[in-house]
């Protein structure tokens, strides 16, 4: 029985993020990409339109993640959290570079401690 | 008697400090080793009194551009692998170290890799993912100008392409 609070992988909350970037500098390993543009957003009330952004692309090579848990600890929105998921494995190094639908897969649902 | 915890000697007092510790019961050698501080190296070694289970750490610290300090081998037998290592990553010398042999990397493989100047060929091969920003969206002028990160923990100059330590790593040994 794997606990749900187990450090299995690091997963990623995509509508958390704000593409702040401090993770992908944080990590000792340089593991995290992350890739964003702006967008301008008008509002009815506000005068002038507010400046965005949007994550387009966030991969985590786990074949270089030392699983410090660092990005974890430094994220400022819970985009990061830990995820009990562990059955991490490919058959080529590429493989073990997960993308924004990977790694949101892992999200720890079922953890009502991590995330919220 | 039960000997200090953490003993800070000149490098000069290195060797007969440790004896001294060998003489009064410390006969276990647990490991030695070093750490970069900039300007001086810190060299540490922990030995340990079997009977009483108490361990000393005794320290000194040798200048970064002349190191050298005298080797504990005769009197320690599992010091030379140490030693060795302590040589090849930091560039420590260890005088009258009777094998002087490389113990892991090539003689040819330049500057200690545990110095904190020198850089990770894995480092200084690829573009750090920290420095890319977000691409602006159809707005005129461009970026903002943002002040220059720099990944934590390397020096000042990391990347700049008149970094000499990529160029010395290919001579001296």
């Amino acid at each position: 029985m794997i606990p749900t609070e187990a450090h299995g992988t690091i997963a990623l909350q995509p509508s958390a993020c704000t593409s702040c970037m401090i993770c992908v500098r944080e990590c000792p390993t340089w593991c995290i990409e992350l890739e964003s543009h702006t967008e301008q957003v008008s509002e009815p009330d506000a005068r002038r339109p507010k400046t965005v952004n949007i994550l387009d692309a966030f991969r985590i090579d786990f074949g270089l993640c030392m699983y410090c848990g660092i990005c974890v600890d430094l994220c400022p929105f819970d985009a990061l959290a830990w995820s009990p998921e562990h059955d991490l494995a490919a058959t080529t190094a590429g493989g073990l570079v997960l993308g924004i639908d990977e790694l949101s897969r892992a999200w720890p649902n079922r953890n009502p401690t991590s995330g919220s | 008697m039960t000997p200090p915890l953490d003993l800070a000697v000149e490098p000069g007092d290195w060797l007969r400090s440790v004896v001294a510790l060998r003489d009064e019961g410390c006969e276990v050698f647990d490991f030695l080793t070093a750490v970069d501080r900039g300007q001086v190296i810190e060299v540490v070694v922990r030995v340990m009194n079997p009977a009483t289970k108490a361990a000393t750490m005794v320290w000194t610290t040798v200048p970064a551009d002349a190191a050298e300090l005298a080797s504990l081998s005769e009197h320690y037998l599992g010091a030379t692998w140490c030693e060795r290592e302590t040589a090849e990553m930091f560039g420590v010398r260890f005088m009258g170290l009777a094998d002087q042999r490389p113990l892991l990397l090539r003689a040819t493989l330049g500057r200690p890799p545990m110095l904190k100047e020198s850089a990770l060929v894995a480092r200084a091969v690829r573009e750090w993912p920290g420095a890319a920003q977000a691409t602006d969206d159809g707005r005129q002028g461009g970026n903002p100008s943002r002040r220059r990160q720099l990944p934590p923990g390397v020096p000042d100059d990391f990347l700049r392409p008149d970094r000499s330590s990529l160029d010395q790593s290919a001579g001296t040994t």
